[in-house]
């Protein structure tokens, strides 16, 4: 089974990427796809909670990550040094993660077969 | 060697697909493989047939051509209806399938390169 890493650079709202992101963990998922997912630069307030953006007719994207552990996406990945940059704490996440420096998730990077950034 | 593509840009505003293009071709002229070519997101919109840039080159066509070597050329269903992107308006040599294709080009792919923002 291949390894595949998602990787989440940008913020929830403003484009499509981290959407299209969380759509592909859930659409590779089913295909026997290893799937983990790590959370870059902006893409660290894809998990940041109390995400409201209902006046742009738009669905919280943050609440959907901590139900991909029922389809067996469990391997969650955070930059520390994006979140510190952002004042933002693993405390300030919708779910518990693995908080990596820039060499970890170079390292869980370097371990995944196919690494597909949005 | 076989190499999965994934174009994730549209057509004109971004370079992704022709960079993609070039790559390919390149990868194909050493000898290697191309196990299939994805688009997704924007990049759908690099498989309407009715692009038809004046006196630029064609992306659409570019792509079509490498589904005319037998590459599997295929756009995100999912992202063509939200764009408005129907069947009789993609080129004759790129289909629409769903994430499916992207898995199996992955599985079958000894490497895989995003070509993005």
């Amino acid at each position: 089974m291949k390894k595949v890493a998602i990787v989440m650079r940008k913020a929830p709202y403003g484009s499509v990427y981290s959407a299209e992101g969380y759509r592909s963990i859930m659409g590779l998922g089913v295909f026997e796809m290893d799937v983990a997912v790590a959370f870059v630069d902006d893409g660290v307030y894809v998990l940041l909670k109390g995400q409201n953006p209902a006046k742009l007719d738009m669905k919280p994207l943050g609440d959907g990550f901590p139900m991909l552990s029922d389809f067996d996406v469990k391997q969650f990945y955070v930059h520390a040094e994006s979140l510190a940059e952002r004042g933002l704490t693993a405390d300030d996440l919708v779910m518990g993660v693995e908080v990596l420096d820039s060499a970890g998730i170079s390292a869980a990077l370097a371990g995944c077969d196919v690494v597909l950034p949005f | 060697m076989k190499i999965g593509v994934l174009i994730m840009e549209g057509p004109y505003q971004h370079q992704a697909v022709d960079s993609a293009y070039h790559f390919a071709k390149a990868a194909l002229a050493r000898g290697h493989e191309i196990a299939g070519i994805f688009l997704y997101t924007d990049g759908v919109n690099n498989a309407n047939k009715f692009i038809r840039p004046p006196g630029e080159r064609n992306v659409n066509g570019m792509l079509d051509e490498l589904g005319a070597l037998g590459i599997p050329v295929i756009a995100c269903s999912a992202c063509a209806r939200f764009r408005g992107l129907q069947k009789d308006m993609v080129s004759a040599n790129i289909r629409a399938s769903g994430l499916g294709s992207l898995a199996e080009f992955i599985t079958a792919a000894d490497r895989f390169v995003t070509f993005g923002d």
